[in-house]
């Protein structure tokens, strides 16, 4: 999907704001603190229903207001999609073409996006969740009808965990019994939230050393391997856990332990590589994500960078969007962008609330 | 903070209470209720009192049912401050309150559907293709909310399938994870020993729905098609 035109109202630092876009590159210049990451956690909410920056939704509403709108007026395949967003503290929601939708993967779909923000380095310096979030972020762009699973496999495990607080720890044959059920459940949707992720990481590996070695201009190899954190068969490691689960109420076996090993030249690039190294990588799982999507969707994903050339030298941002397959893209910078780089649309102009929000 | 008058803000924070009555609602509400005649709100308040004390679950199978006794109880009282005496028609409070369900000898009493409220009862009795008895749970397994097996009427279900002679148990809990969950663990941990006829309602309801908003025809079919489970 192409958009034409962002409307937001009481969204973070703005009241009221109109913005066009143009069906190639758009570049957003201004100094820090004006709002132009705003305009990309917008557009990221109108794909996701969740800030890419992992702020909660009531952060998003204008301080002394109820709720913010966001609006986006595009097209897809030739036919106008009227995209809107009514986010409030209480329950918000989202129309398509003035259409309610009941649930959250009636919208994954609609609008694909990927976005590359300078918080990425945290992808290969940080602790596995953001990994595991990686694969299951795309596995849902993917399929939105997974949904299901994932919500499932997350609502299980935070009742399982709420159930081994509640139990003593010499638990009674109904607490036992109970347990047993949710061990079943969590190990079913475990298993096939896993197989998934393998599989992506399967289609992910020839992707990830294409984009790697085209930014970096190297023939440096990088690795992919999912590791599971048990052995066998979920639901009898899980069973096999339940003194130590009950002793630490928590859960200690599962697809939530997991870890998404990344390597470079065979070594394990989180301790291992450079800092630069490091940003390359971060790059490159973007990039693979973003090439995924479109064999597979027909269509580029809507690209969004947010302040992420500042971080490169002009050869690799010229490398980096030469590089990226050509549909929409909207460019955050404090500065201009690398001269080699021609946009079709320059946003230049605010209507800021208060210069509070960062961004 | 106190911008209206006490009563009203008292009005408020009870109608707030109510599940799915945010506090914007609530306040439309009690605005809407200064406006009526003193008629209108009479007749609210006393369709709440007279549900609160008219109306109770069954002893047997939880469904709303009718406190008949405690009704012709209310009327005695009536009838002695009108003056009139004649109050040696009252049957004694029997004991049991029954539903209107289990209290209707043409239907099946071999089968029984478990539900999790009692509004359930009403989306399956909407169908008109269930002929059986009636189980209501009074809610669902559900950790997050503290509330286990034990806060159920499963013990309940047990000693009526041990009871009475029940051949088949159809679970018809919402087809969401708390659902699923419930019915798995009656179905393998309560009903297991008995060896009763344990079936679930078929596929064809929305995954991660809701049986009260399942359309009648869809529901009838799930109904239908029940898969044996044990
Ligand atoms: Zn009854």
């Amino acid at each position: 999907m192409i958009i034409r035109q962002l409307s937001l109202h009481n969204f973070r630092s703005y009241s009221d704001a109109q913005f066009y876009l143009a069906e190639g590159l758009n570049v957003v210049v201004g100094p820090n603190g004006i709002g132009k990451t705003n305009i990309v956690e917008a557009i990221c909410y109108l794909s996701r229903l969740k800030s890419f920056r992992g702020a909660p939704t009531a952060n998003l509403i204008a301080k002394g207001t109820q709720s913010a709108v966001i609006r986006a007026i595009g097209e897809r395949q030739g036919r106008e999609v009227l995209i809107e967003a009514e986010i409030s503290s209480g329950r918000s929601k989202v129309l398509v073409n003035k259409q309610v939708l009941k649930r959250t993967k009636d919208l994954l779909g609609a609008l694909q996006v990927t976005v590359f923000a300078p918080d990425d380095l945290m992808l290969i310096k940080e602790g596995p969740s953001g990994r595991r979030e990686y694969l299951d972020d795309l596995a849902l762009a993917l399929d939105p009808n997974l949904e299901p699973t994932f919500s499932s496999l997350d609502r299980t495990l935070k009742q399982r965990n709420s159930l081994l607080k509640q139990i003593s720890y010499k638990p009674d044959e109904g607490e036992l019994a109970t347990l047993d059920v949710w061990d079943k459940r969590f190990a079913e949707t475990g298993e096939k939230v896993v197989a998934l992720r393998r599989s992506l990481v399967a289609d992910l590996v020839p992707l990830i050393n294409q984009a790697y070695q085209r930014l970096t201009t190297t023939d440096q190899v990088v690795g992919l391997a999912y590791q599971q954190s048990w052995d066998g068969e979920l639901f009898e490691a899980v069973q096999k856990a339940r003194e130590l689960d009950i002793r630490r109420k928590v859960t200690t076996q599962g697809p939530h332990r997991d870890e998404l090993l990344i390597t470079l030249n065979g070594f394990e690039s989180r301790n291992e590589a450079s800092q630069g190294e490091q940003r390359s990588l971060a790059l490159s799982l973007k990039v693979a994500a973003h090439q995924l999507l479109f064999q597979r969707l027909g269509e580029p994903p809507l690209l969004l960078l947010d302040d992420v050339l500042s971080e490169l030298d002009d050869d690799r941002a010229v490398g980096l969007l030469n590089n990226l397959p050509k549909g929409q893209t909207l460019i955050t910078s404090a500065t201009e962008i690398p001269n080699l780089v021609v946009p079709d649309n320059v946003i230049t102009e605010f209507d800021s609330l208060s210069e509070a929000d960062h961004g | 903070m106190s911008a209206y008058a006490k009563p009203v803000e008292v009005l408020i924070d009870e109608l707030g209470r109510l599940p799915g009555v945010g506090p914007k609602s609530a306040q439309r509400i009690a605005f809407h209720l200064l406006k009526v005649d003193a008629v209108d709100t009479q007749r609210l308040a006393d369709a709440l009192q007279d549900m609160k004390r008219l109306v109770t679950f069954c002893d047997r199978c939880f469904n709303i049912a009718e406190d008949t006794a405690k009704g012709v109880k209310d009327r005695e009282v009536i009838d002695l401050t009108l003056g009139d005496s004649d109050t040696s028609l009252v049957p004694g409070s029997a004991g049991k309150v029954l539903c209107s369900i289990c209290t209707d000898s043409n239907r099946d009493s071999k089968v029984i559907c478990v539900v999790e409220e009692p509004k359930d009862v009403q989306a399956i009795e909407r169908t008109g293709g269930y002929k059986g008895l009636y189980h209501v749970l009074l809610g669902v397994i559900n950790p997050l909310d503290g509330v286990g097996p034990e806060q159920l009427k499963i013990k309940e279900l047990a000693h009526r399938v041990a009871a009475e002679d029940i051949q088949e148990v159809v679970l018809c809990t919402n087809p969401n994870l708390e659902g699923e969950t419930t019915s798995a663990f009656i179905a393998s941990k309560v009903l297991a020993p008995f060896g009763v006829k344990v079936t679930r309602l078929a596929s064809g309801l929305p995954v991660g729905g809701d049986l009260e908003y399942a359309d009648e025809i869809t529901l009838g079919k799930a109904l239908e098609g029940r898969l044996t489970m044990s």
